[in-house]
This record gives structure tokens, sequence and C-alpha cells, in this order.
């Protein structure tokens, strides 16, 4: 291995282990502040992940929703709910047992079947700036899943408005 | 550049996201008095669109770098849901302002969610299913639990959310993984792809992962939970709205994924799926049987019948499909019109939906209990109606496609589903109330509804060569 080659894979592993570290906080604290915090540390790993992937602008993109809009929105939202803050929560309930074995049956399957394929590699790294390809791409080949979004959020929107209101 | 602007090809779906725009800005505009013409404003869109859709048909056009066709088999259903659509529509006319629902966010809703479906139906881009999906969902968890003062409304809402959005993540990561099988997320490569390597594994993982993904959306057997919950707790025409429309969406997608991206895998998920259909009609069937509600009895009957459009998927080729498509029709005209008679048959915002309840109906309410019973029995499958009509040819095509033993079992669920599509009946002409039944004034949209299901279903049932000769021309090729 180069030596690049080896600093990427050890970045890698500790970028994977901040992922599976908040995402383990996320679901056993019992306190629902601590809960969410271990959320953005697992978002914060996973922005990691495409920093080693080469991926800036999404890794970036990653941070800016995930971690700076809805990780706060949680937390506010934690924090504006009466009551719910102090109170110690359990995730777990009584059929956690048979959820760990159909979780891990799954794993182990999912990872059997990803650690023995061939994965396609891209042959050509994409030469120049790819921020302007992406946009290029969005407006063109992807126009139409692009305008699909705008009409999602909408619909997210009323409906958000719709429930939330008193 | 790739822009490849064919807005013929998604012009229905164009249309009602236009009346949705003119809806929410009714809602904002109109005083509260005027507001009842937002119905008629979403009503008119649909028509537009079911107008549109039916002249694209035969042109076979595609568009978006073929991310959307409308082929004939995404414009059948694209006319399935609109119809479905319209006639919860004319449903929730007098409903929402019965149940002091918000009007025009109800219909922007609904008409939100019917972008999505056609969206899904169309969508030949697992990219675009996925977001078309996403747009169907949405609305209808809102819809759900828009009776924000009924606790179980609530439930129903957070319940079909909770599980939605982990099916949609199902989904996702079976997307993600055909995607890195094959390189490609549009249907027709990947059967390409999958056609001209030897077998893969992640593909195999990726089928298995839509497919848990479809299955929730479409309740099949083990992933139906959250439906009987949900359908009880959603307003009466939500639970009609859904329990038709959600089912064209997302059988349209499953049947377009699996019979044109995944066929070189159909010797793998033809018996898994093939499993699932026993399992799903018995369940639903033996579960229908046990219950008192009348909403939580559709609810397991629309199990049910998911698993006899099952059989149809199963058979796969040209009378697989064909049928599938003539029993959605069939399906939707009598659910809407099962749900039609329940609502009917409330007084006010108090609804009848216990068996008892239905003790007597024939007497003060002919017309209504005619109508339902005409309508369960299609349900059940007895003849001259559509229901039995479209169980013909769904089990036609599983035994031409060497599928018997499947027809077979779906005929023993047939007899098992008559019991309690009569129980009601029973209770409506031969037992009588035991308090008294003071007539009710039927709405005439609603009555209007009635009439449209019942003739739909009896000329489905009578005369079904034409339908479904332009059902088989659905074929995917």
């Amino acid at each position: 291995m180069s030596t690049p080659l080896v600093l990427t894979y050890v970045g890698f592993l500790i970028m994977a282990a901040v992922a599976i570290c908040g995402g383990l906080i996320a679901v056993s604290a019992r306190n629902l502040i601590r809960a969410a915090l271990g959320l953005i540390l697992s978002f914060v790993g996973v922005a990691g992940l495409y920093f080693v992937l080469e991926a800036e602008f999404i890794a970036v993109v990653q941070i800016l929703v995930y971690v700076g809009a809805i990780s706060i929105l949680v937390l506010f939202a934690v924090m504006l709910t009466r009551g719910l803050m102090r109170r110690d929560l359990s995730a777990q309930n009584s059929q956690w047992i048979a959820a760990l074995v159909v979780a891990l049956v799954l794993f182990s399957a999912l990872l059997l079947v990803a650690t023995g394929t061939n994965w396609k590699v891209a042959e050509t790294k994409i030469a120049g700036d790819l921020i302007p390809k992406l946009g290029e791409q969005l407006m063109t080949t992807y126009l139409l899943p692009f305008e699909a979004v705008s009409l999602l959020l909408l619909a997210a929107l009323v409906g958000a408005i719709v429930i939330a209101r008193e | 550049m790739n822009l490849d602007l064919n807005l013929q090809v998604i012009a229905p779906a164009l249309i009602v996201a236009l009346s949705l725009l003119l809806v929410l800005l009714g809602e904002v505009f109109l005083p509260a008095s005027q507001r009842r013409w937002l119905g008629y404003l979403a009503l008119i869109g649909l028509l537009g669109a079911a107008v549109v859709a039916a002249m694209l048909w035969g042109a076979n056009l595609s568009g978006f770098g073929k991310m959307v066709v409308a082929d004939a088999f995404g414009l059948f259903l694209t006319l399935i849901i609109l119809l479905g659509a319209a006639l919860s529509v004319l449903l929730a006319f007098d409903f929402v302002r019965a149940h002091q629902l918000d009007t025009g966010e109800f219909f922007a809703l609904v008409l939100s969610a019917v972008v999505g479906m056609i969206g899904m139906v169309t969508a030949t881009d697992l990219i675009v299913i996925f977001l078309a999906l996403e747009l169907l969902s949405l609305p209808l968890y809102v819809l759900a639990a828009f009776k924000r003062a009924d606790k179980r409304s609530l439930e129903a809402g957070l319940k079909y959310f909770l599980l939605g959005a982990f099916a949609s993540a199902f989904f996702l990561y079976g997307i993600a993984f055909v995607f890195g099988g094959t390189g490609t997320t549009n249907l027709g490569r990947i059967a390409a792809v999958l056609g001209a390597s030897p077998r893969s594994d992640v593909a195999l993982v990726g089928m298995g992962l839509l497919g848990v993904g479809f299955a929730f959306k479409v309740a099949l057997v083990p992933f139906h939970w959250w439906t009987p919950d949900v359908y009880e707790g959603a307003p009466t025409v939500v639970t009609a709205f859904m329990s038709v429309a959600v089912k064209a969406a997302a059988f349209g997608a499953f049947f377009r994924v699996f019979l044109v991206a995944l066929p070189e895998l159909a010797a793998d998920w033809r018996a898994l799926l093939a499993v699932i259909a026993v399992l799903t009609m018995t369940l639903g069937n033996v579960a229908a049987l046990l219950q008192s509600n009348v909403k939580r009895m559709l609810a397991y009957s629309s199990i049910a019948h998911a698993g006899y459009i099952l059989i149809a998927l199963v058979a796969m080729g040209v009378n697989g499909a064909g049928s599938a498509l003539f029993y959605l029709l069939a399906y939707t005209l009598t659910n809407l019109g099962a749900f039609g008679a329940v609502i009917a048959l409330s007084d006010g915002t108090r609804e009848r939906l216990e068996l008892n309840d239905f003790a007597g109906v024939a007497k003060a309410q002919p017309l209504v209990a005619a109508a339902l019973t005409i309508l369960l029995l299609s349900l059940a499958g007895f003849p001259p109606f559509a229901g039995f009509t479209g169980k013909f040819f769904i089990f036609g095509a599983a035994v031409e496609s060497g599928w018997a033993w499947l027809a077979v079992i779906g005929v023993l669920n047939s007899l098992i589903s008559a019991y309690f599509y009569l129980r009601p009946v029973v209770q409506m002409y031969m037992v009588e109330p035991a308090g008294g039944w003071n007539r009710l004034r039927v709405a005439p949209f609603v009555a209007f509804v009635l009439a449209i299901a019942v003739i739909g279903v009896l000329a489905l049932g009578i005369v079904p060569a034409p339908v479904i000769a332009l059902a088989s021309g659905g074929f995917l090729k």
C-alpha cells in the first residue's frame, strides 16, 4: 500500500468509528438531548466519510444541512416540548431481542454481499471543477427529479403547517 | 446538453399540480364561506388531467431522457388513479364540512398525492420513482392525521409516518444496491446490464430491498401491520382514497420495476412473491373474519385483495399485467363505493362502523343497502359483478403461466371472504335494529359516487371485453 492509500484507509476507519459511535449513542441514550447530540456526531462521521471519498461538495452539504439545520431543529423541538427534556426515556421495548436477531441476520447478509462483490469503479476521474458540472446535470439530465423535489417540499410544507397549527 | 424537455409526457401530472397551486391560492384569497369551490377546482383539475391522459393514449411518448413514459400501462393506471381521486373528492365535499376539516389544505394534499401517484406509474427511473413515492406518501401521512381533534386519527398518521419512512429507507437502500450492481437507475438499462452479466448477488439484494419497500406500501404480509390501525383511525374519506389510489400507484411501480428492470431475476422473485401472495390472501381474509368494525374489516379485505393482485405479478406476461390493471379498476370502483356507502350511512359526524349498527338499514335506506350489497358481493367475487371478472382474469393468467396451485388457493380464499362480506348484508336485511332508524338524507355527491360505482361494477362485470382489451394492450415492453 502506498502512503496516501494508507492515510485514506486510516481516515476511513476513524470516520466510520465516529459515525457508528454517534449512532449507538443516539439509540441508547435515555436523555433525548444526549440522543440528539449523538445523532449530530453520527452526521459528522458520515460527512467525514464523504471527505475521505473525495466528495467534498456532498460532505459540506451534509454538514450544512444535517449538522447545521436538521440537528438544530431536533434540539429546538426537544427543548420546546414541555417536560421532554428532563425525562428519561427508554428506546427499548419488549421486542428488542427479536429486532436484534433480525437486524444481525440482515446485517450479515448485506456484509457478505458487499464484501463478496467486485464493485464497479469509474475508470476515469472527472477532470476540472465538479460543482458547476453537478449544477449543469441537475438542470439538464436530472431536471425532472430536481423539479419533483420542489413539489415534494411544497407538499411537506403544507403538511407541516396542517399538523402543527393550533 | 441533455435537455429532453417533452412536457407532453407529464401533462396529466402538470395539470394536477397546477390545480394544486390554484387550490392553495384559493385557500388564501377566498373568504371562508366560498371555500367549497376549492373542491370543484380540484375536481376540474382531475378531470382535465384525465382528458389529457386519454388524449395521450396510443402515442407511447417518452421524455426527460427516458425517465418518464406515457405508455398504455402508465396511462391506464393514471386514469384509474384520477378516477379514484375524483370519486374521493366527491365523497369529501360534504365530509370536510361536516367534520370541520380545513378545506383548502385537504384538497391541496389530495392533489399533491395524486401528482406523486401519476409519477409512480409513469416513471421509468428509480430516482423518479422514489421521489414520486415520497410525494404520494408525505401528504397521506398528514391526511391520515387530518382530524387533529381525534386521537385515533393522530395515532394513524404517526404510525403510517413512522412505518412509511422505514419502508422508504428500505426502498432507497434497494436503489443503492441496484445502482451499485448495474451502474444505472434507468429500468431498461438495468435489465440490459443484468441480462449481459453473470448473476449478481448485489442486484438480488437490491431486488429484495425494493420488494420490501413496495410490500409496505401495498400492505403485503408480513409488512401489513400498519394497515388496520391506519385505515380505522384515518378520516373515512381518506381511508377510501388511500385504499384504492395508493394500491394502484404502488402496484403500478411494483409491476414496472419487476417486469421491466428485473425479469432476469424472475426465477427468484416469482417463487418468493407466490409465497407472499398466499400468506397475504390467507391472513387478510382470516383476520377480516374476526372484525366487527367495518373499517377494520375493509382494511383486512384490502390486504387480501393485494394478495390477489400479487398473483397477477407472479403470472407475468401480457395476461398478468392486463388482468392486474383490470382488477385494480374493478377494485377502485368497488372499494370506493363501499366506503361511500359507509359515509352515506353516517349521521353528521357520527359514523356507523360497527357491524350491528347496520341492522335494519334495508328498511330505512333501501337504495344505499342495495348498493352496498352489490359492492360487497363484487368484493367477494360473485358473478355478474366486476370483482368476479377481475378474479377470473387473474386466476386465468395464473393457470396459463403454470401457477395453477396459486389460483386454487386464490379461489379458496374467495370462498372464505364471502362469509365476512355477507355479514353486513345479513345485518342490513335480516336483523331488526335495536333502536329506531331515523331516515337520513344522503348527500347528492355521495349518492352520485354510489351510482357510478354500482353502474361501473355491473358494466365491468357484464361486458368486460373492451376494458380487458385496453388493459392488456398496456403490457410493458
